[in-house]
């Protein structure tokens, strides 16, 4: 068990790939932004990739460890320290009954994650503990933690002093550029060469009216092909308006003249273009982009994409661990 | 992959949609993970470590193929009779507030009909229950329906609003485009909006039978019918959803033939309004 004393900004529980099968019904996957650090978090203490943990966003939680266990903490750099002593990162950590787990802000990147030996135990809820703060499902009561919450752990038998290999970590951009791969498509008729042009060479600032949601950009104007411009009523008036369509997770998607990343806790569907598409491989970059960074788009095709995700899926195993 | 049909807001092409997301799941072809169909496209989630991109577009390109025409798809058809109150209070009182806070508009029921050439909101009212609806997709928000009106003399139009609201009561009825929605819960919207029901459409306590295999009311594919009803009989309703002794009246032995459907709005005359 493990009781919350301060909950940090927004921490919730998280779970790999998270809740998959209920797009057509409008639920989104949820689950880990920076999937990569969260996989190697369970790994290092003996989890299946994918089991429950938790998801701190910019500021970490303080937490009481009410169990002795083994914990790892993964991802963003939130200066963590166990009863005041420094907490080293990218490795797994005895924790005796009673020690006390605080985080302090991202100094670099934007996301942490506290893997626990036996995952975290909360019911799940349509297949997957992942929290869907908009809606208030999964994870506790379907929010973030809040401060005197016990959160159920399972039973693992986790091992300390396990560490992530240093060229297994996922390199977070020191300078606040991220350089991000896209894959064209599905609207990209839509957008004329000159937009995709500007779309490509401009460095986007992530707005802070971003969330689990959507990532809002702040850039220049899209232009457009006469597929947006000559097209039937009932698509709508903006150029950016189509009929209604189904949207893919990490849809780049262009609501009016804002370009908004669709990212785990997004909508299934709506009426406007998606010209880019952020592939699966580049979603934990999105995970550890804080507001007002940069972020710089590079094209892929889908075949380099997907090449891309099976280096990341090779690198989440056990060989990644020393 | 987003498997596009065509470039237009028609039942054929949603009829298209929903047939290829019908024979994928039969075919349980490996590495397609789930599909969901939308007005007139179908998206198809893969699994790349199972699937190529390429073999994807193959595989579902002969299966279009196999489709032949919509005439001969048939698809599993749930009824649903929803009881909703035109022309309320509350969906009033939510325009009035977006006029206040916002933006001074026409309110939504009498610019519906007056953009429509219908006499007035009696009318809009007759006109718009008059009809079944098609679920043609769901999302947005988890179980919120996007539907069509299935007979074709009961087909009107609205623009959505520009801003859009920032809230809507639960439960609310509207449309944008030639859609008619239904708020699962109360959240932003740009729809025009003018009734309400008191059935709630999804239950995450799963309260309800209807909701034994899924916590939102609808599939793509049923068919909802609006039945109008008054204060007294809305309050009575609510009461009951409250203690959780309503009933869902619901046809659950149906198929929906394309074929019969489009010869039976063949016979009707689609100029002459309820």
């Amino acid at each position: 068990m493990i009781e919350v004393i301060k909950p940090g900004l927004e921490t919730a529980v998280q779970d790999y790939p998270g809740r998959i099968g209920y797009w057509a019904q409008g639920f989104p996957p949820s689950g880990p932004m920076d999937d990569w650090s969260f996989r190697l978090a369970n790994l290092l203490v003996g989890n299946p990739v994918g089991a429950a943990a938790l998801e701190c966003q910019f500021v970490g939680p303080t937490l009481r460890f009410r169990t002795a266990t083994v914990i790892a903490v993964c991802g963003a750099d939130m200066k963590p320290t166990l009863d005041g002593k420094p907490f080293p990162m990218w490795q797994s950590v005895a924790v005796n009954l009673g020690d006390v787990l605080a985080m302090s802000f991202a100094v670099v990147g934007a996301r942490a994650y506290i893997a626990v030996a036996g995952g975290i135990d909360t019911p799940p809820w349509l297949g997957s503990r992942s929290t869907f703060h908009k809606a208030g499902v999964g994870g506790i009561g379907g929010h973030a933690l809040k401060a005197g919450q016990v959160i159920a752990v399972g039973t693992g038998n986790g091992l300390a002093g396990r560490r992530v290999r240093p060229d297994a970590r996922p390199a977070f951009a020191a300078d606040k550029k991220w350089n991000v791969e896209v894959v064209r498509g599905p609207n990209d008729d839509w957008i004329d060469e000159d937009g995709h042009q500007r779309f490509l060479m401009t460095e986007w600032k992530l707005s802070s009216k971003s969330d689990r949601t959507g990532f809002r950009l702040d850039g220049p104007q899209w232009t457009f092909t006469a597929m947006a411009t000559e097209k039937a009523p009932e698509h709508g008036s903006e150029p950016s308006n189509i009929i209604d369509q189904g949207y893919p997770v990490g849809a780049i998607n262009l609501a009016g003249q804002t370009p908004i990343i669709l990212v785990n806790d997004g909508p299934s569907m709506g009426g406007f273009i998606n010209p880019y598409t952020v592939p699966s491989a580049a979603f934990w970059k999105l995970g550890q982009a804080k507001p007002a960074e940069v972020l710089r788009f590079n094209a892929v095709s889908v075949e380099e994409a997907q090449t891309l995700r099976h280096k990341i899926d090779a690198i989440c195993t056990e060989s990644s661990i020393i | 992959m987003l498997i596009e049909f065509g470039n237009e807001m028609n039942l054929e092409l949603n009829f298209m949609a929903q047939g290829l997301a019908g024979t994928i799941a039969a075919q349980k072809i490996a590495g397609i993970v789930e599909t969901a169909p939308s007005f007139a496209s179908l998206l198809v989630h893969y699994d790349p470590d199972e699937i190529s991109f390429k073999d994807l577009r193959q595989e579902t390109t002969a299966l279009i193929r196999s489709l032949g025409p919509s005439d001969d798809i048939m698809l599993d058809s749930r009824l649903f009779y929803l009881p909703t109150m035109y022309l309320d209070r509350w969906t009033r009182e939510c325009v009035e507030d977006y006029c206040n806070k916002i933006k001074r508009k026409e309110p939504d029921p009498e610019f519906v009909a007056r953009i429509n050439g219908l006499a007035d909101t009696n009318q809009l009212v007759r006109v718009h229950s008059g009809t079944e609806y098609w679920v043609a997709a769901l999302g947005f928000w988890p179980g919120l329906p996007f539907m069509m009106a299935l007979d074709p003399r009961c087909v009107i139009t609205a623009p959505k609003y520009n801003p859009p609201r920032t809230w809507t009561p639960q439960g609310t009825v509207g449309m944008g485009g030639a859609s008619t929605a239904i708020y699962p819960v109360a959240t932003p919207g740009g729809y025009q909006i003018f009734a309400r029901t008191p059935v709630p459409i999804w239950d995450t306590e799963k309260r309800f039978s209807v909701f034994h295999d899924s916590i939102v009311l609808f599939r793509a594919g049923d068919r909802v019918k609006f039945m109008p009803i008054g204060d007294e009989e809305f309050e009575f309703i609510e009461a009951k959803v409250k203690d959780g002794t309503y009933i869902y009246n619901v046809v659950e032995y149906q198929k929906f033939s394309v074929m019969d459907y489009k010869v039976w709005i063949a016979t009707l005359d689609k100029d002459r309004r309820f």
